[in-house]
């Protein structure tokens, strides 16, 4: 599966499936912080991705 | 939850987004619709805008004023109002050029009025020359003259309330910031009224929406643009409370929700601390103030 994370930069990670929720909190990440989009649509945090499937974390700047 | 399950509780579309109290799960055009539900129903439940209003919405062209904007420029009309933008440009450099061009490019587009005002304008420089040697303060010096920079936005084109784009998160990090400090009289502080002949009631139409949810809204309806973060942004104690809140609103969602009720709580429960001081006009500049020199002055170093 492929992550590419809020500075654009991608990281490949083998897992049979797991939820979302639980790959961003490994990477310190906190789910509350982050849009994630799964295949090009937004999803819930609580979805699972599987081997495949790309995923991307946008990260909102605050203020404004 | 596989991609198969994750549907609308509305409609058999995939879910975009979660939410609690009520748990649902929304697709797009659902979760578009409840966003802005929510928020007219919070502007009319709190009375926000009377028919005849004209509405300035202070837009720095960021993802919250941007979604302010978009709102009311749709909801006013129904409500018999008008809507006007002020930006306030403070002079900070790699930062403040892009947002400036963001909200002309979005009231162009709107066919909105939109007045810049700017702090070296006002004050007679930038807030990057400003905060010289003292840019820790960066935040609590930029909030002091935005509002006065606002407040000369908002007389300058003629609006009887400004609307400003603060969400969810921002007030519940307010009100979380108040009781950190020990600030009774600002937690209670309610500025939705104005003060009659000297201030303009101001609203928070947005205090509804969280900022996930809101950069949500902007991403579905293709308005989100990633726009750099304010230099000043992070050397305030609001970044330590957002990171502390943004956590427990993880472990504990409604967490925020929570604090808003709170607050709604107090303001009922407790009479004024102690009573309105009068105002006076400052000595140095003749805006109104509490003491004999404003705020204002007394930053800009204007006592001598």
């Amino acid at each position: 599966m492929q992550i590419i994370l809020p500075d654009r930069s991608v990281r490949t990670v083998s897992c049979t499936s797991a939820p979302i929720e639980e790959i961003l909190l490994e990477l310190g990440i906190n789910p509350t912080t982050v849009i994630v989009v799964k295949n090009g649509r937004i999803v819930p945090e609580d979805v699972t991705v599987t081997e495949g499937d790309e995923i991307r974390i946008v990260r909102f700047s605050h203020g404004g | 939850m596989t991609s198969a399950e994750n549907r609308c509780s509305l409609c058999s579309e995939p879910a975009v987004v979660r939410l609690v109290e009520p748990e649902r799960r929304l697709c797009a055009a659902h979760f578009i619709e409840d966003a802005e539900t929510r928020v007219l129903a919070a502007m009319k439940r709190e009375r926000m805008v009377s028919p005849g209003d004209r509405i300035a919405v202070g837009l720095s062209g960021g993802k919250d004023s941007t979604a302010l904007l978009l709102l009311l420029h749709r909801f006013l009309p129904t409500l018999g109002a008008d809507l006007v933008a002020v930006t306030v440009d403070e002079g900070i450099a790699g930062y403040r050029e892009e947002t400036i061009r963001a909200a002309g490019d979005q009231t162009e587009e709107l066919g909105v009025e939109h007045a810049i005002v700017s702090f070296v304008d006002l004050f007679g420089d930038d807030l990057d020359g400003l905060l010289a040697g003292r840019e820790a303060q960066g935040c609590t010096v930029c909030g002091v003259l935005r509002r006065r920079a606002l407040a000369e936005g908002v007389k300058r084109v003629g609006a009887t309330k400004l609307a400003t784009g603060h969400n969810l998160d921002d007030e519940a990090q307010s009100i979380l910031m108040n009781v950190l400090r020990g600030d009774l009289p600002r937690l209670l502080q309610d500025t939705s009224t104005g003060q009659p002949g000297h201030f303009v009631p101001r609203i928070k139409p947005l205090a509804v929406l969280s900022e996930k949810e809101i950069v949500t809204y902007l991403l579905l309806r293709a308005y989100y643009r990633d726009l750099p973060e304010c230099p000043y942004a992070g050397t305030a104690l609001r970044s330590e409370v957002r990171t502390m809140l943004s956590g427990l609103e993880h472990r504990h969602p409604g967490t925020m929700v929570r604090l808003m009720r709170f607050r709604e709580g107090a303001r009922g429960s407790f009479s004024s601390p102690e009573p309105a001081k009068a105002l006076s006009t400052c000595r140095i500049c003749g805006e109104l103030t509490s003491g004999k020199v404003c705020q204002i002055c007394r930053l800009l170093g204007r006592e001598g």
